[in-house]
C-alpha cells in the first residue's frame, strides 16, 4: 500500500479497493509542499476507470490542499478516462461548499456523504 | 548585546600569589609533613633515649665487671699501681666524670676526676641524671662463697657529656626530619601541580574568557591524558552545558526574532486591512442607501474584505473572504480590492467578465505566491430606480460571486435568504471559472434592508463551541430592521459578542448593512 503521512494526517492508495484514503488535518505550507499527494492522487488515475477520494476521515484541509484537490479533479475531467467518486462527512464543515465546488468543476463525478 | 558589556561582567580572573591553589597546597602540606615528622623525631628521640640509657648502664657495668677482678685484687693487697691502672682504665672513657676505687675502710686508694665537663642542664639532669652513679662491691677470695669484702669501685658519669651525646643525636634527627618534609612537600605539589592545578589553572583561565553571549565558543581546555578521568570529565560536561547554553541562547534569540517578525507583520497585516476601506464621509455622500460598516480583525489577522465604490451609475459593494490568516491573506484580499477597482474604472459591466479578470488575476498571483489562497468574493452592484419604475421600487441590486448568504429584510416583514454558492466559485482557485458565475437581480423598496457579512459572524463560537449561525442572525435582523443601518449593525455585533463571551476572536467580523431609503 503506497502512503504519505506527515504531522497528523496520512494519504493512503488501497490499490485494491481503488481508494486513496486522505485522513486527518492537512496543513501544508503552500502549494509546493502538496507536491507528493498531487503526484499520488494523478498516478491513482493511471490505468483505472473508477477512483474513489475517501475524505470522511478528513477533519481539516487548508487552501493550499483544497488547490491541490481541485487540481486533481480538473484533471480527472480533461483526462475523462477514469470514474470519480468522493466520499464526504456531513459533519465535517469545510467539506459541504468546497466539495459540491469540486462537483461544479467536474459535473460527472460522484459525491456521497456519509 | 555589545562585547564590552560582556567583558563587563567576566569574573576577575586575577587572585593574589598567597590565596592560590598551589601556595595553599605547599603551606598545607608542609605544615603536616613537618608535623609528622616532628611527630616522627619525638618518638624516634624517646626510643633512642631509651636504648642510649641502657647501653651507658650496660656499658658502664661491663667495664666495671671487666676491671673487677684486678681492682679486687689492687684492693685487697693495697697495691696503689694495679689500683692506678684500673682506675686510668676506666677514666679514659670520655663520659666518666669521677673513678673511686676505696678499701673496705672506707679509705680512698685511687681517684680520678674530671674537672673539664660540661655542666649537665636541668634537662639533661632529669633524662640521664638517674643513672650516673654506679658502685660495685670488690670481693676476694678463691672461691666466691669464702671471699671476703675487700672494698668498692665507685664511677660517677658525666651526665653533661652523655646530655651533649644525646642533643648531636637529637640535632642530627630534627634536621633529617626537616629535609625530609621540605622534600615530600615539594614533591607533593610537584605532582599535584601537573596532575591537577596546573589543568585546573588551564581550565580556570578558560571559564572566565567564556562570553557570555557565546559561550557555546569558549575556549575549550585539551589536557592530554586527562580524557578518560575527573578532569576531562569536568571538561565535557561543561563542554556539554555551554553547547546547551548556546542552544538555548540562539532558541530565544529565534524565538523572539520570529515574535518581533509575526508582530510586525500582523501590525502589516492589520493596517493594510483597514488602510483601503471607504471613509464614513464616502459612505455618507452615496444618495439612495443607508449604509453602516464593521470590521474587525482577529486575533491573527485574516482576509475579509469588503468595499463599497460609488460611481456614476451606481454603487458597487463587494465583500469577500481569502482563507487563511496573516499577511499573505492580506495581499490578496489588497489584490482583489484593486483588481475590483479597477474593473469599475474601466467601466466593464458584464459582471461575469468581471469575476473572469479578477479569478484570473488572483490565480495567476496566488501561483507566484505559490500559497494557494483562495477567496469567496460577492459583488453587488446597486442602481437607483429610474423614474417611471415599478411604483415603490427604490433601486435594484445585482448579485453574483460565491459567498456567504446575502440577507434581504424587506419592508413588509418577510425575510429573503439567498445563497450564493450557485452564483461563482472561489476566486484563485482554479484558472478558469467564468462558466460558474451567475447573476441574481432584486428590486428594492424603501425600508428594505441587505445584510451581508464574513464567516465570521455565523462561526463565532462560544464557550461550549456553539456557532452563532444564521438563524439567530436572521432573527435579529427580524427583529430590528425598521431601525437605522448603524443601529443594526450596533446590535447585531453586540449580540455576536455576547453570544462569545470571553472567547479569543479567532475570525475576522465583517459586517454590512445597507438600507434602501
Amino acid at each position: 500500500m503506497n502512503s504519505l503521512s506527515g504531522e497528523g494526517y496520512v494519504v493512503e492508495l488501497d490499490a485494491d479497493r481503488d481508494t486513496v484514503r486522505m485522513a486527518g488535518a492537512l496543513r501544508l505550507g503552500g502549494l509546493s509542499e502538496y507536491g507528493p499527494i498531487s503526484q499520488m492522487l494523478e498516478s491513482a488515475l493511471d490505468g483505472r476507470s473508477h477512483l474513489t477520494i475517501d475524505l470522511t476521515g478528513l477533519e481539516f484541509l487548508n487552501s493550499s490542499g483544497i488547490a491541490t484537490l481541485s487540481k486533481f479533479v480538473i484533471s480527472a475531467r480533461n483526462r475523462n478516462e477514469c470514474a470519480l467518486l468522493i466520499r464526504g462527512s456531513n459533519d465535517i464543515a469545510w467539506q459541504g461548499k468546497s466539495l459540491n465546488n469540486l462537483k461544479r468543476l467536474m459535473p460527472a463525478l460522484e459525491l456521497q456523504f456519509d | 548585546m555589545n562585547d564590552s558589556g560582556a567583558a563587563e561582567r567576566r569574573i576577575d580572573s586575577h587572585i593574589p600569589f598567597t590565596r592560590s591553589l598551589t601556595f595553599r597546597q605547599a603551606a598545607v602540606t608542609l605544615l603536616i609533613v613537618a608535623l609528622l615528622g616532628l611527630l616522627g623525631g619525638v618518638v624516634e628521640l624517646g626510643a633512642d633515649w631509651r636504648s642510649m640509657r641502657a647501653e651507658i648502664q650496660e656499658n658502664t657495668l661491663r667495664s666495671l665487671e671487666l676491671v673487677r677482678g684486678s681492682a679486687s685484687q689492687a684492693a685487697f693487697q693495697f697495691n696503689d699501681d694495679l689500683a692506678a691502672q684500673v682506675v686510668d682504665g676506666l677514666f679514659a672513657h670520655r663520659e666518666m666524670e669521677s673513678v673511686v676505687l676505696r678499701d673496705n675502710f672506707g679509705g680512698v686508694l685511687t681517684r680520678r676526676d674530671r674537672e673539664d665537663t660540661p655542666p649537665a642542664g636541668a634537662v639533661v639532669s632529669r633524662l640521664f641524671g638517674d643513672i650516673t652513679d654506679y658502685s660495685v662491691d670488690l670481693r676476694y677470695g678463691a672461691v666466691p662463697e669464702a671471699s671476703t669484702d675487700v672494698g668498692a669501685l665507685e664511677v660517677t658519669l658525666a651526665a653533661g657529656e652523655i646530655g651533649a651525646r644525646f642533643t648531636d643525636r637529637g640535632l642530627v634527627i630534627f634536621v633529617v626530619g626537616l629535609i625530609k618534609a621540605v622534600v615530600i612537600s615539594a614533591l607533593v605539589v610537584l605532582i599535584f601541580y601537573f596532575m591537577i592545578t596546573r589543568p585546573l589553572i588551564g581550565l580556570h583561565t578558560a571559564i572566565t574568557r567564556i562570553d557570555p553571549v557565546r559561550p557555546g565558543d569558549w575556549p575549550r581546555p585539551r589536557f592530554p591524558r586527562h580524557e578518560r578521568d575527573e578532569l576531562g570529565q569536568i571538561v565535557s560536561s561543561l563542554d556539554h552545558l555551554m553547547q546547551a547554553f548556546q542552544q538555548g541562547l540562539e532558541q530565544r534569540d529565534r524565538a523572539r526574532d520570529e515574535n518581533m517578525r509575526l508582530g510586525a507583520e500582523l501590525d502589516v497585516s492589520r493596517r493594510i486591512q483597514h488602510i483601503l476601506l471607504p471613509s464614513r464621509d464616502e459612505l455618507d455622500a452615496i444618495e439612495g442607501l443607508d449604509i453602516a460598516t464593521h470590521m474587525e480583525p482577529a486575533q491573527e489577522v485574516g482576509g475579509d474584505y469588503y468595499d463599497i465604490l460609488s460611481h456614476d451609475e451606481g454603487v458597487r459593494i463587494g465583500i469577500g473572504d481569502v482563507t487563511g490568516h496573516g499577511l499573505e491573506s492580506g495581499v490578496v484580499m489588497l489584490m482583489t480590492q484593486s483588481a475590483v477597482r479597477t474593473l469599475l474604472t474601466s467601466r466593464e459591466q458584464d459582471m461575469v467578465r468581471v469575476m473572469d479578470v479578477i479569478n484570473t488575476t488572483i490565480y495567476n498571483n496566488v501561483q507566484r505566491m505559490g500559497c494557494g489562497k483562495n477567496l469567496t468574493l460577492a459583488l453587488l452592484d446597486y442602481r437607483r430606480a429610474l423614474e417611471g419604475s415599478e411604483p415603490g421600487v427604490r433601486g435594484h441590486i445585482n448579485i453574483s460571486g460565491q459567498h456567504e448568504t446575502v440577507i434581504i429584510a424587506r419592508r413588509d416583514g418577510s425575510m429573503e435568504v439567498i445563497d450564493t454558492d450557485e452564483l461563482g466559485f472561489p476566486i484563485g482557485l482554479v484558472e478558469e471559472m467564468a462558466h460558474f458565475v451567475g447573476q441574481i437581480s432584486t428590486d428594492l423598496h424603501e425600508g428594505d434592508v441587505v445584510v451581508l457579512y464574513t464567516d465570521g459572524i455565523t462561526e463565532a463560537a462560544d464557550e461550549q463551541n456553539r456557532l452563532y449561525g444564521q438563524d439567530r442572525l436572521l432573527e435579529v435582523i427580524a427583529r430590528h430592521r425598521d431601525e437605522s443601518a448603524e443601529s443594526i449593525k450596533d446590535t447585531i455585533i453586540n449580540d455576536v459578542k455576547r453570544h462569545m463571551g470571553n472567547q479569543i476572536l479567532y475570525d475576522d467580523l465583517t459586517l454590512v448593512i445597507l438600507k434602501q431609503k
